[in-house]
């Protein structure tokens, strides 16, 4: 408890990791219900590692022509331009891919997971600067996050928050029953485009702040838990949301207490309470069936 | 037909570029009640979704103007294609209905939502609003598609296969629901279906078209749906 009292005062010296873990944590979960409705779950896993790889290329493009950066608002500039280029490149062509239906989705996405993952780690093992940069992305360590970064991550994910608000209806539609949605006359091409960018803004924002591993976490982890709880996809997403914030909140509050990097705590917290869920409801099953006979 | 509601002219359709069925030449008028029959695979489902505009046609024209705008359709298709991974409630697959009039961004009025309601009580599945979409019954999941296609206010039912895979009784209730619509409402029906018993019992099915070998045969229910013409149809063979 007072932990948390001490992480939750406006004095506190990591308060922007914890304001960006818990936005992240509110919205990614409601980005990630679509891939989940979608069964495209791996591209949540996929994407992140991508935005990494677009990251570390843009470092290593940026230290090349013009040296090491400070770390300033360029830097953060430079690194969402090359995470949101690469992201947005490769959810556009496997979007055309699907529609022309070459190949199986899930292999593409594997070896997207592979050879993006490589790429980042052969990036990285070229400059020993970046390396130290990239290392820290890809652990997950919240720790520091500057004003100017932290408002960047509030616009991004407030814009984000409200699309999904405002065209929830829609995008519902289009996810679970395309063929009524073009029968009524909608242009599904639109919402995906609209569905996907959001994807793309998502991820490649997100993982500049907490790196891939906990953007996946945060995108799959707490609606699978919100749709084993509640009925209705307007209250698996409220539950969805509060999860991702409480995992947040809880998570940063026990990482700081025992010292452990932030990112991966979140992760580990989430899956405790996605396994005490599914355990409960088992136990609740067994119990029930035993008693019926 | 001079005053088709939809109507087929030469049409040709397919996917990814390759021809089902070609030279399709089909009318529906306001009011028919027309069953869709024939093998599977024939090409009745891929007929209905042309006609809801789900797929374009690859030659020829689709003409769907009802009064000088275009038709709306409420489209009921097979079960199985409806993917449901988070539980949606009943209550919110049949506001699907009411998307294609509200505005993107808007919300859904108070008066759409009690059209909504009244689609699920004209179904009988006012108590069951809250429930969990996936924990229904076949029967009283494609009760709730008839709702939410009643929800658009359609000037065309088209219902994809509506009987399979349920119990007589439920597909006994759902025909007579169907049935029902037609009549109260004067509801344009199109209705895919492979149960010959219930739609021969059945008199506001008007007109049978069988798809046969590619080719598209209408008559009146009575004599197409007469044993000799079901055996031909089906390349059934007697003996």
């Amino acid at each position: 408890m007072d932990t948390l009292l001490e992480i939750l005062n406006p004095n506190f010296l990591l308060r922007n990791a914890l304001y960006g873990g818990l936005i992240i944590g509110i919205v990614a979960p409601l980005v990630g219900i679509y891939l989940l409705a979608r069964r495209m779950v791996f591209l949540g896993v996929a994407l992140p590692q991508v935005s990494t790889a677009g990251i570390a290329a843009a470092f290593i493009w940026h230290a090349f022509f013009h040296g090491h950066p400070d770390r300033d608002v360029n830097d953060f500039m430079i690194a969402l331009v090359g995470s949101s280029l690469l992201t947005f490149g490769v959810i556009v062509v496997l979007a055309l891919l699907e529609r022309r239906k070459r190949g199986i989705l899930e292999g593409r996405v594997a070896m997207l997971y592979a050879v993006a993952g490589a790429a980042t780690i052969l990036l990285v093992a070229s400059d020993r600067i970046t390396e130290i940069g990239i290392l820290g992305l890809l652990k997950g360590e919240i720790i520091a996050i500057p004003d100017t970064e932290l408002l960047i991550l509030l616009l991004g994910y407030g814009t984000i928050l409200v699309l999904l608000t405002v065209f929830h209806k829609e995008l519902v539609l289009v996810t679970v029953d395309r063929e009524m949605a073009i029968s009524l006359g909608k242009r599904v091409g639109v919402w995906d485009l609209l569905l996907f960018g959001v994807i793309g803004v998502t991820i490649s924002l997100g993982v500049l702040v907490v790196g891939p591993l906990v953007m996946f976490g945060f995108l799959i982890v707490p609606p699978m838990i919100a749709g084993r709880l509640a009925i209705g996809m307007r209250n698996v997403s409220v539950m969805a949301a509060v999860l991702g914030a409480a995992v947040a909140l809880v998570g940063f509050a026990v990482a700081y207490r025992l010292d452990w990097p932030t990112g991966p705590t979140d992760v580990a917290l989430a899956g405790v309470v996605l396994a005490v869920v599914v355990a409960a409801q088992a136990m609740r099953t067994f119990v029930f069936r035993t008693a019926v006979k | 037909m001079a005053d088709a509601i939809v109507s087929f002219q030469d049409v040709a359709l397919g996917y990814d570029g390759r021809p089902v069925l070609e030279g399709l030449t089909l009318d529906v008028g306001p009011g028919d009640f027309i069953a869709l029959l024939g093998l599977n695979g024939c090409g009745k489902s891929t007929i209905l979704k042309g006609m809801a505009g789900i797929i374009q046609p690859l030659r020829g024209r689709i003409r769907s103007v009802l009064n000088g705008r275009p038709v709306r359709f409420g489209y009921v298709p097979q079960r199985e294609t409806i993917d449901m991974v988070f539980p949606l409630t009943v209550l919110e697959v049949a506001l699907m209905g009411t998307y294609g009039r509200v505005r993107p961004g808007r919300p859904i009025t108070h008066a759409d939502r009690e059209l909504v309601r009244a689609c699920l009580a004209d179904v009988g599945l006012t108590d069951l609003q809250r429930k969990p979409f996936p924990a229904l019954s076949g029967g009283q999941r494609q009760r709730v598609l008839i709702a939410r296609a009643l929800a658009a206010e359609p000037d065309l039912l088209l219902l994809d296969e509506p009987l399979s895979g349920i119990d007589l009784r439920a597909a006994q209730v759902i025909m007579e629901l169907i049935a029902r619509l037609h009549q109260d409402r004067g509801l344009t029906t199109v209705m895919v279906s492979h149960h010959l018993k219930a739609l021969r019992e059945r008199e506001a099915v008007k007109d049978v078209v069988w798809v046969h070998e590619g080719q598209l045969l209408r008559g009146p229910a009575a004599t197409m749906l007469a044993p000799d013409m079901v055996f031909r149809m089906m390349d059934a063979e007697i003996g």
